[in-house]
């Protein structure tokens, strides 16, 4: 008998393990168990034990329970002994968990303070979530090569092997930065700084998604951390520190600019704008915004999405060579930035001509008493095309 | 208060009635009716307010599950666009308020107040009039909540409803409002009801019945009406200050202000883990009777099933910061309640391991109700375990908030409590209605349910494992992955089985619909039961029983319908079900004291509803709601719990047992 229900054991969980490793997407790009990082790394050495004793145990009591439907059916057998139980057997299926539970404690409690640790950072980038994107600052650390802060949003750029501490807030609501490949995720809430430890193994972008509800465009607020190799990193730290250029007089991209200073710069900042007067050209996000922040553009075409992550600024066939570059070979084709002719003229485009058709924002001006007329989100600019092949021609000099 | 004494006579002498007034006070006669719909509206007894219990949270149970369809139907593809991101977000929250406030609340308590007074021996609960109350509350609550899908818009922050998300600047319109003083009613419900039974439970027992011979059910709603009593004061105080902070312009969670948005997380799941096991140990309760019944063996290791309910319910208090171990608590929380976490598994895992100590050697028969029963062991199992590596905080970091959580809590809550509920329905419905639900169709029902309830919340372990974040409106074939097996596949699934579980979910409507219409009359113990309720008439008599039983045994009514041969250890039946209620019905008592129906219960309840309206658009219709209550609650405290005989129509005679049936 014990072997036969030794048998129907190994059957179950041996089918139950291969159904559903097999039932997994390949290369799903948050996928929680293929850890890139020390710190996915640490909870997934965790994990994979415990997830591995949970399923042993269930297929034990499925068994057990199989057992007693075909063994114990009533097929007219005299009354059963009217039992109350065995007091020696129920302690024992008492103890024999809470063994179990112990041990997995034991290792959980040094894991949860191993991955609490901040004295070992290297590099600090402030995180920065409002409804509904996330915005990077990198204080001045001249020894990872940042002379000045950095300001960049959607995509956080990290060098490889590198222990960055995230330290996280919000200008709203509560969010949550999670990049499942480098670590589980944290809150970012108002009034409050939260401490998160990231590294990663090799290049590459790492996808993410914030997974704290924060209202109505939750689905819309993405996020990516790119780890850069250290001398891709320092290129990328040099071009960021630059300021933007103008344009050559008489170009399209000129006009452009001209449009981005009648409109966008209300909120947008470009370092190194000026206005026709010549003066600098600053943006007042915090008198039309309602958290105070809209994304700095100043290298936009540096980064490969916008509006939170949400879209691409690549074209599919040129994202799809970035995305799917070896780690050899993504940290040039990520610096080689958004060119002309990779450009996502289509998604950029509906964007600038009504925003929120995109994604659902509080945009509409008559509906924004509750937040004294501050828009969360960007507004229809009612732009017309002619503006928009204006503004699409300034953006793309903004490498 | 209407306390029923109990109609026993010390040595033949017949105790004396209290003396009522004689007259009522509320300046106008008593409901009377037995017959129609006023004797519904105005019923003050257990068994009729239970059944109205039960039909509304089927109502709410249907409502959610086609808001849950709806939101399969989004997401069964990328970028959905069956509900805009705003009709989304009402419907996931809707989809959890209806779900645990308004099906399986008031569900749990349509089998408590039905079963608990019939289980212990006794004739009603303690307090009728308050009991019609909680029924009024809640269903004025459901309504007020939904309410909000016409007026601009249902509440749209998650059933969890964090702040400052909550906060009138980013949730402006009113289905907060509506959601937070909804909920307050809904709470006013919850109390009454736990105050009410514990009072029931403590001090109405049959004779005999000590607590260690209580049935395993009743014990482990006693336990749920402590967790309520507690937890439900705690939500009150958070949704207060939503409320306020919304309506009155308080700053309770304005980080401007310097106020903490944790503090409502701290408040929300100090009610909000107790509540999860409120949500399930009526269930537990359930099939640790139905189990008994149908493998002809006592539920084994009673004592422990017992003690380890009341250890969840100790342990369960300690455990709620569980919920945010991605919100920042710092390391020494996290470990604490990471560790207290997998402590609480324990005792859940000692209820798994003697319900299938209970099937063990036993002589099994699979009705429709011992399917769902061993449906539940199982499914809660898988729930349970995906509990144990969310206990495990690092882990939990990476699941929380996914799909993999979401499949975690519905194998617990629809495998776990939704089961329970439906091998209550199966095992009790010939007890209610006096006719047995068709068990073939239950099969089905059955089948359909657990085949739809994996495939729907089945893949959800891998889409949450995978990072599919959950309360997203859509989802992005550019995070689904490669491989046939990629997240568009499992979302696809996922909502097939939505479509079979409704399926299956129909089925049972099918078969109350065709059971109401059969004439076929139920056997009086049509599974060979163990417990009191069975030892009286189906459905039960308003008095339940013609005689108070004296109780000798745990499982009473078994061991007076078997007898051990003291040689040959067998059991042999001694007396059928008939028998014992023939013996009752010829020594019944004679002055059996019910208490009477009541306007008031309906006419308080209706009150509150008008001053959360009140609140939210005028307040001096608050004011007016206010004083109608006030006026409500002194027509209830003057008024006597027995009707004088002035109020009957024609006036009842002094021979007549008017307690009984005053109007035939």
């Amino acid at each position: 008998m014990s072997t036969k229900i030794r048998r129907i054991v190994a059957g179950v969980s041996g089918l139950a393990a291969t159904s559903f490793l097999a039932g997994c997407a390949k290369d799903a790009p948050q996928d929680t168990w293929q850890p890139k990082g020390t710190n996915a790394k640490i909870i997934d050495d965790l994990q994979q034990p415990v997830f591995a004793i949970a399923g042993v145990i269930g297929v034990i009591v499925t068994c057990a329970v199989i057992y007693c439907i075909i063994k114990f059916r009533d097929r007219g057998q005299a009354m059963p002994e009217q039992t109350h139980g065995k007091p020696a057997l129920e302690i024992g299926m008492t103890i024999l968990p809470a063994l179990i539970l112990a041990g997995v404690g034991v290792f959980t409690f040094r894991t949860v303070f191993d991955l609490s640790k901040t004295s070992d950072t290297q590099m600090v980038v402030n995180v920065t979530g409002q409804q509904w994107w996330w915005e990077y600052d990198y204080p001045a650390q001249p020894e990872m090569g940042i002379t000045a802060p950095i300001i960049t949003s959607g995509q956080m750029i990290i060098p490889v092997g590198t222990k960055v501490l995230l330290r996280e807030t919000s200008r709203d609501v509560i969010h949550s930065y999670w990049i499942p490949a480098l670590n589980g995720k944290r809150d970012a809430v108002p009034g409050r700084v939260h401490t998160l430890r990231l590294d990663a193994d090799k290049p590459g972008i790492y996808a993410g998604q914030c997974t704290e509800f924060c209202g109505l465009s939750h689905a819309n607020m993405r996020m990516e951390t790119v780890a850069l190799s250290k001398e891709d990193f320092a290129a990328w730290v040099a071009n960021q520190l630059t300021n933007a250029k103008s344009p050559a007089e008489k170009t399209l991209a000129k006009e452009g600019e001209g449009v981005f200073l009648n409109q966008c710069v209300r909120c947008h900042q470009v370092n190194g704008l000026k206005k026709a007067d010549g003066t600098p050209a600053i943006a007042a996000p915090d008198e039309n915004v309602w958290s105070g922040a809209a994304p700095n553009l100043t290298h936009l075409m540096s980064r490969n999405t916008f509006a939170g992550a949400s879209f691409d600024l690549l074209s599919p066939k040129c994202r799809a060579d970035v995305w799917g570059a070896s780690s050899e070979t993504v940290g040039k084709k990520y610096l080689a930035g958004v060119s002309e002719e990779c450009l996502n003229q289509t998604d950029l485009r509906r964007w600038l001509r009504n925003a929120p058709a995109m994604k659902p924002m509080y945009a509409d001006p008559a509906k924004l008493t509750s937040t004294n007329g501050k828009y969360r989100g960007m507004p229809n600019l009612g732009l017309t095309e002619d503006d928009i092949d204006k503004l699409v021609a300034y953006l793309s000099t903004l490498k | 208060m209407a306390i029923i004494e109990r109609p026993v006579t010390t040595q033949g002498v017949e105790i004396a009635l209290p003396a009522t007034p004689s007259r009522a006070q509320g300046g106008f006669k008593r409901p009377v009716a037995t017959t129609g719909w006023k004797s519904w509206l105005f019923t003050v007894d257990h068994k009729k307010l239970g059944i109205m219990y039960g039909v509304m949270a089927m109502f709410f149970f249907i409502l959610g599950g086609l808001e849950a369809v709806l939101i399969r139907l989004q997401l069964a593809a990328p970028n959905g666009k069956v509900l805009s991101a705003s009709v989304y977000n009402q419907m996931f929250t809707m989809h959890a308020t209806t779900m645990v406030f308004l099906f399986v609340m008031p569900m749990a308590a349509a089998f408590a107040n039905y079963f608990i007074p019939l289980q212990i021996g006794a004739r009603d609960v303690a307090f009728p009039r308050m009991n019609a109350f909680g029924f009024w509350c809640i269903l004025g609550a459901g309504i007020f909540i939904n309410l909000s899908w016409f007026f601009g818009g249902a509440a749209d922050g998650g059933w969890f409803m964090y702040a400052p998300n909550s906060g009138p600047i980013f949730s402006p319109s009113h289905g907060v409002d509506f959601w937070a003083l909804g909920l307050q009613i809904a709470g006013i419900a919850s109390l009454t009801g736990a105050i009410n039974l514990i009072v029931t439970v403590l001090n109405m027992r049959a004779p005999g019945m000590s607590l260690m011979k209580m049935p395993v059910f009743t014990w482990l709603q006693l336990v749920v009406q402590f967790l309520l009593l507690f937890a439900v004061p705690v939500i009150t105080v958070a949704l207060f200050l939503l409320s306020f902070q919304r309506n009155f312009g308080a700053t309770f969670f304005d980080v401007s202000a310097g106020a903490d948005p944790l503090l409502w997380q701290h408040l929300f799941w100090i009610f909000g883990h107790p509540e999860v096991y409120i949500l399930i140990l009526p269930s537990f309760g359930i099939i640790s009777e139905v189990l008994p019944v149908f493998s002809k063996k006592p539920l084994f290791g009673y004592p422990f099933v017992v003690f380890s309910g009341a250890a969840i319910g100790f342990v369960g208090w300690g455990v709620w910061a569980h919920h945010m171990f991605a919100s920042g608590l710092g390391p020494v929380s996290v470990a604490v309640f990471s560790i207290s976490t997998m402590a609480i598994a324990i005792p859940t895992g000692v209820k798994i391991v003697n319900w299938t100590l209970t099937l063990w050697g036993g002589k099994l028969r699979f009705t429709a109700a011992m399917h769902f029963a061993i449906g539940l062991i199982v499914l809660f199992t898988i729930g349970g375990l995906s509990g144990v590596t969310h206990s495990v905080a690092p882990s939990d970091t990476q699941q929380t908030d996914t799909y993999y959580i979401v499949a975690h809590f519905h194998y617990v809550l629809f495998g776990g409590a939704v089961f329970g509920i439906f091998s209550g329905f199966y095992y009790w419905w010939p007890k209610m209605f006096g006719k047995t639900l068709n068990e073939k169709l239950g099969k089905a029902n059955f089948w359909l349910m657990v085949i739809g309830m994996n495939m729907t919340f089945g893949p959800m372990h891998i889409l949450g494992l995978q990072g599919q974040p959950r309360r997203m409106y859509q989802w992005t074939e550019a995070r689904a992955g490669e491989g046939f097996f990629n997240l568009a596949f499992w979302n696809q699934i996922a909502s097939i089985g939505s479509l079979i579980l409704t399926l299956g979910i129909f089925l049972f409507i099918v078969n109350v619909i065709k059971t109401t219409r059969s004439k076929e009359r139920a056997p009086l113990d049509p599974w060979d039961a163990r417990t009191l309720e069975w030892m009286t008439s189906s459905p039960p008599k308003e008095h339940n029983f013609d005689v108070i039983p004296n109780v000798h045994h745990l499982d009473e009514f078994f061991h007076r319908k078997y007898e051990q041969d003291p040689v040959t250890h067998e059991y042999k039946q001694i007396a059928t079900a008939e028998e014992i209620l023939a013996d009752q019905e010829a020594h019944a008592d004679k002055h059996i004291h019910m208490p009477s129906p009541s306007y008031w219960p309906i006419v308080l309840a209706a009150t509150l509803p008008i001053i959360t309206i009140g609140v939210i658009y005028s307040i001096p219709v608050a004011i007016v709601g206010g004083i109608f209550l006030v006026l409500a609650m002194f027509g209830w405290a003057l008024e006597p719990s027995t009707a004088p005989e002035t109020d009957f129509d024609p006036p009842a005679s002094e021979e007549s047992t008017k307690e009984l049936t005053p109007l035939v």
